[in-house]
């Protein structure tokens, strides 16, 4: 017996470390997906009820069939990416490939656009939207957060004074609790003539706004068109959000976009210095473009996290913003929380599982390609 | 001192200053309204006339939030406990011992970093409420520390930052530790965890600021007030008619404390495991 002990100490040794961990990221973490997918497919109202089948889902998605198309939109969207930087350079005359993935790209825009609009006049309006906020909310919070995260970077590179202590700060509104930074936000951005953003706008000679309590779209405020739609982006309350989130995330981005800046050889600065490059140019020419294998890894695997964005919005949420706030966690948990419909939350979240999922896809299609920089 | 006749260190100094000036303001302005008066909160006056240090006194002796702010701490600090006692060996073993299916378990669990909590939020619950099978400990976890903390006792992210850094560990200690006879056990214990003490220090950092700032979880599955964490307190009182803003930006500040205190001592450490995990991907 103790031969046999000695003998698999390894095997036994490692299945008992893991074990803790392994049963409780397995009840809690891979189970509940399993379990969402079997709720869904029921009638769930506080307790188990009948099976339904499908029909959760029909209701959410009104044609199940075009949801599928919808996705398959995406993934021609995805393949026209991966065409074009997979034969760009194999073939001699570029012209022919570049058309051909626009033909990919036009065809999935094509799919993409007919079958939401199916989904759009059979299905869940509400849930539908709510995926359209929260795309609004990821695309523009993870773009600006980037981006003003690669400029402070880019100038914290730059042999500061007291770059430690700014870092540190920078790195406060990511600590800051959600609900705590919430209703700070709830303040600054209130609807009070004499609140402080709107004293601060006042300055530039702009009426004050409604901000958190307003549902009008944004290209109604700034350019005074009313159209419905997509294009007619997200309301100011939801604005307001992202504001939120950009505040909370940029410092973040910004320190890991600072180490991918440090491993830049610092021979190409002395080089493009000793041709006499200004700042700009270095940063534009240099920088960027090594820096865009990085730029591209957060902006994507960011979206993806922003997606799920949730408690911040709760907190910020108000009743006269009407459901413009109402991204898709929101309308989840308002699902089976206020109206207590299980089943139905747990189909409106298997659909979410499964856009993240081809999401997730065209990351590790874009991504196969290690980062190197020869 | 700063070098202002560096003409080109001008732009990045602005735009820098502008940024943390923009960063650091929100939480300049809950300091400055957690000393006005009500009547100046509610007017949005910059700066309060008079310091009302009075307003913390106030705050911290009102409806429990002493009883909060320490159900937050007890939370917290179960939570920390727990996922290190879960994710040390969990990581260890990952990285150092061989063992069938290691690799496959590892990726596995890996995968489930990507699955969204608002779709574990729904089972989770049915869970806790003892639906789905019995709970060992009572029959449901509802409005209970453990129904709170347990959940989050397996973090795959926190093993697979661990794991990154015992890898690196060399092999000839571990040799050398059995040639004395020492068991895996052991060797954890007395060389790899001191060894590791700044990566393990960080994540119960993270593992501390995650816990103190959840939120829907204990939304979700406290009906009574006992186990009440700051965060669902606070939101209670935003969601309030009338609320004191003064009041509230001070309760607020009270509740980050906590979490800025932590962060200020293990800042350096916090900075790079941001940075080194950023690269890492």
């Amino acid at each position: 017996m103790k031969n046999f002990f000695t003998k698999y100490s390894n095997q036994i040794n490692g299945y008992i470390f893991i074990l803790p961990a392994f049963l409780i990221i397995g009840i809690f973490g891979i189970f509940p997906v399993f379990f969402g997918m079997y709720m869904s497919v029921h009638k769930w109202k506080v307790f188990k009820g009948r099976f339904l089948g499908f029909e959760n889902y029909q209701k959410i998605l009104g044609d199940i069939s075009s949801f599928w198309l919808f996705i398959l939109g995406l993934l021609i969207l995805i393949f026209s990416y991966w065409f074009w930087s997979e034969y760009k350079n194999k073939f001699k005359n570029k012209f022919y490939v570049f058309l051909l993935s626009l033909v990919f790209l036009i065809i999935s825009l094509i799919l993409i656009n007919y079958s939401w609009s199916i989904m759009m006049s059979t299905g869940d309006e509400d849930f539908l939207n709510s995926l359209i906020y929260i795309f609004y909310y990821s695309f523009f919070a993870i773009t600006t957060e980037v981006g003003l995260g690669l400029l402070i970077a880019y100038a914290l590179y730059q042999k500061l004074k007291g770059k430690q202590l700014f870092q540190m700060i920078l790195l406060l509104p990511y600590i800051t609790p959600a609900v705590m930074g919430g209703a700070v936000f709830f303040l600054i951005f209130g609807k009070a003539e004499n609140s402080i953003l709107n004293e601060f706008i006042g300055l530039f000679g702009y009426d004050p706004q409604m901000w958190l309590f307003d549902k009008r779209k944004l290209s109604e405020i700034l350019f005074g068109i009313k159209i419905d739609g997509f294009f007619a982006g997200p309301s100011l309350a939801l604005t307001t959000s992202i504001f939120y989130g950009v505040w909370s995330y940029t410092g973040y981005y910004a320190i890991i976009l600072l180490a991918g800046l440090s491993i830049i050889p610092s021979d190409l600065y002395e080089a493009a210095k000793a041709e006499g490059a200004s700042r700009w140019q270095t940063f534009t020419k240099i920088t960027v473009p090594l820096l865009m294998p990085i730029i591209f890894f957060l902006l994507l695997t960011g979206f993806i996290n922003s997606f799920q964005a949730f408690n911040h919005i709760l907190v910020m949420k108000t009743s006269s913003a009407g459901e413009t706030m109402d991204v898709v966690t929101i309308e989840i948990f308002d699902h089976f929380w206020d109206r207590v419909k299980f089943g139905y939350a747990a189909a409106e979240g298997v659909v979410l599982f499964i856009i993240l999922n081809v999401l997730a896809v065209s990351q590790y299609v874009i991504f196969r390609k290690r980062l190197n920089y020869d | 001192m700063i070098k202002f006749y560096h003409k080109e260190l001008i732009i990045p100094y602005f735009i820098l200053f502008v940024i943390l000036l923009l960063s650091i303001y929100p939480l300049l302005y809950m300091i400055s309204t957690s000393l006005m008066t009500a009547g100046e909160a509610s007017n949005q006056y910059m700066f309060p006339k008079k310091l009302m240090f009075e307003n913390y006194l106030e705050v911290w002796n009102s409806n429990n939030f002493q009883k909060y702010t320490f159900n937050s701490i007890i939370i917290s600090v179960v939570i920390v406990t727990g996922v290190l006692c879960t994710s040390i060996p969990a990581a260890y073993a990952f990285a150092k011992i061989d063992f069938p299916f290691r690799n496959i378990i590892f990726y596995g669990l890996l995968i489930s970093l990507m699955i969204p909590e608002i779709i574990s939020l729904l089972p989770h619950l049915l869970i806790i409420r003892g639906d789905i099978f019995p709970l060992p400990f009572g029959p449901s976890w509802m409005n209970s520390l453990k129904g709170l903390t347990i959940p989050f006792f397996g973090n795959v992210f926190l093993i697979f930052l661990l794991r990154q850094y015992f890898k690196k560990i060399p092999n000839e200690l571990w040799d050398a530790a059995r040639m004395d006879g020492a068991s895996h056990f052991l060797f954890l214990r007395k060389v790899v965890i001191p060894m590791s003490m700044p990566i393990i220090v960080t994540i119960s950092l993270f593992a501390f600021i995650l816990a103190w700032n959840s939120f829907a979880w204990p939304l979700l599955i406290l009906t009574k007030e006992d186990w009440f964490p700051v965060t669902v307190s606070i939101y209670s009182f935003i969601r309030e008619a009338g609320t004191n803003y003064n009041l509230l930006m001070a309760a607020s500040l009270i509740s980050i404390f906590p979490v800025l205190l932590l962060y200020f001592f293990t800042q350096r450490l916090f900075l790079e495991s941001i940075s080194n995990f950023g690269i890492k991907q």
